[in-house]
């Protein structure tokens, strides 16, 4: 086992009642990489993802972060530290002001007085300025985020990742609901900063054109199966087609 | 197995709809619901609508009894709002953990609550009355306990309302069942707890004022008195002045709403 890899996936199956989600998937993830996945809808990126992020379990196989086992992460706060998700922007409060939205990515570190009092005399606003400042937003700060847009709240997702600054970044479709300046905006935010932090990046994707754009290595499922493995530069349009094609060719 | 459920639910409407035409052959149409005078006394009691005693010293009294109703209802639903939040989090069952702790939780805190307020205020009063006599406690106890009930009911179920997906990325971030409470959870039933509050708070002015029949003081028992002294614009004093509570409590309640949307 290799130092450098900080995720290795050994031969994981994850069933939902009858339905087959994922059937003996294996991988190893180098430190630093930024993954894309891609792949038909159904094709079980959502389930990879939640099983990294634990918030689902995998029926069989090994799934070791730092060559240690996920239940070794059992405790919320050491595993926020190590593993961090942004989905899409539901995931945000849309009644708090933003300001605290991004401060939450702390709530891992704060006891739950610090984070209390947190609510009426906002923490480490200068952490939080610079976060929004980085990804876009820096006059946001008491703004309610409902009130702010698709794109907006994504980016403050991102800011509240900047706070939480987990080692590994997952990301489940994470411009799925953008526009396409947009998604280009964020896409662009979100493998930048990580590079800047050598963190590592997940993230599943609809958009191939994406995925070769800001990733470095495509990963490409169909039907629970790994369907190819490539570095984003050595990926083929025959093999894109027929990812994507709906009927095996017989 | 829809349309069963459908047949279920007609054969219910159906049931209910007997149920009351039962209960009106239950109420005894000939006699006692109005007595020989009745006709007339409610004619003199509506005439005085138009001329309510306006003299100075039923003014200051109408002023000083609606100070006393509005001080009870405001000290009962304070101290409702204290229970109902207590006990409402609580049986929204988010603090705990396994999912049968979070059962048992839920199921015993749900069953307080029921308890609270199946038994009318207008019973606790009662009941507090004949144990520790004619006190405001009486008063403020009787209006806390039930409406705490009610609250606490709705604020559990407010939170269990709250989607769940803001909730599973704070816990990804790290945060505590009670960090998510402060973040996620409360913050997402803010405004809809404090306007249903605001609505519980104007049904407790007029309990306060139903209340002080019992001997409590206020409103409703100087509209007693007046009743019994046949003063009927005397009566439309106080009503009027109890209607003037409600109204200013509902613009208030109307002015936080506008606010909050902001
Ligand atoms: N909660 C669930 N219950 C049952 N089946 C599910 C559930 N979630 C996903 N699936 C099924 O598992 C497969 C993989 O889904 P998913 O991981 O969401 O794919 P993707 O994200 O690539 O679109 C799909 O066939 C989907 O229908
Ligand atoms: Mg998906």
């Amino acid at each position: 086992m290799s130092e450098k890899n900080i995720i290795e996936i050994n031969q994981i199956s994850k069933n939902y009642e009858r339905k087959i989600a994922l059937s003996s998937l294996s991988f190893v993830v180098e430190k630093g990489e930024l993954i894309a996945l891609i792949g038909p809808s159904g094709a079980g990126k959502t389930t990879l993802l939640n099983l990294l992020a634990s918030i689902l379990e995998a029926d069989s196989g090994e799934l070791l972060v730092d060559g240690k086992p996920m239940s070794q992460f059992s405790d919320q706060k050491k595993r926020a530290k190590k593993i961090g998700i942004i989905r899409q922007q539901f995931d945000l409060v849309g009644q708090l002001p933003v300001i605290h939205n991004v401060l939450a990515g702390r709530l891992a570190d704060w006891g739950f007085f610090k984070s209390l009092f947190n609510l009426f005399i906002p923490q480490e606003r200068q952490e939080a300025t610079t976060a929004l400042k980085r990804v876009g937003l820096p006059d946001k700060l008491y703004e309610r985020t409902s009130n702010l847009s698709g794109g907006e709240q994504q980016r403050v997702a991102l800011a509240r990742l900047l706070m939480q600054k987990p080692e590994i970044i997952l990301a489940d479709e994470p411009v799925a609901s953008l526009d396409p300046a947009r998604a280009d905006d964020v896409l662009d935010m979100l493998t930048k900063l990580a590079k800047e932090e050598h963190q590592t990046v997940i993230a599943s994707l609809h958009s191939v054109d994406y995925a070769r754009k800001y990733f470095t290595r495509l990963i490409a499922l169909k039907n629970g199966k790994l369907f190819f493995d490539l570095p984003a530069d050595q990926v083929t349009d025959k093999q894109l087609e027929e990812l994507y094609q709906l009927k095996e060719l017989s | 197995m829809l349309s069963f459920d459908l047949h279920k639910r007609k054969f219910l409407t159906v049931f209910l709809l007997l149920l009351f035409a039962w209960s009106l052959m239950g109420v005894n149409w000939q006699e006692g619901v109005m007595h020989s005078s009745g006709i007339s006394t409610a004619g003199e009691i509506f005439a005085a609508m138009f001329t309510p005693d306006l003299s100075m010293d039923i003014l200051l009294l109408a002023a000083e009894s609606s100070w006393l109703t509005l001080a009870y209802a405001t000290a009962g639903m304070s101290l409702a709002l204290i229970l109902a939040l207590i006990f409402g989090i609580l049986a929204s069952g988010v603090l705990s953990s396994g999912k049968r702790s979070r059962t048992l939780m839920k199921g015993s805190f749900r069953g307080v609550l029921g308890f609270m307020r199946a038994i009318h205020e207008l019973v606790w009063a009662w009941l507090f009355v004949a144990s520790f006599g004619l006190s405001p406690y009486a008063a403020i106890f009787a209006l806390a306990i039930p409406y705490g009930g009610i609250l606490g009911r709705i604020f559990a179920d407010m939170i269990n309302d709250v989607p769940e997906e803001p909730i599973k990325a704070l816990r990804a971030t790290g945060a505590s069942r009670l960090q998510c409470l402060f973040y996620g959870y409360l913050p997402s039933v803010k405004n809809s707890m404090i306007s249903y509050t605001m609505y519980r708070y104007e049904c407790a002015v007029r309990s306060s004022a139903i209340m002080s029949f019992v001997g409590l003081g206020g409103l409703g028992y100087q509209i007693q008195l007046s009743l019994d002294d046949l003063h009927y614009d005397e009566v439309w004093t106080f009503l009027y002045f109890l209607i003037i509570l409600v109204v200013i409590i509902d613009g208030w309640s109307n002015m936080l709403r506008r606010r909050m949307a902001q």
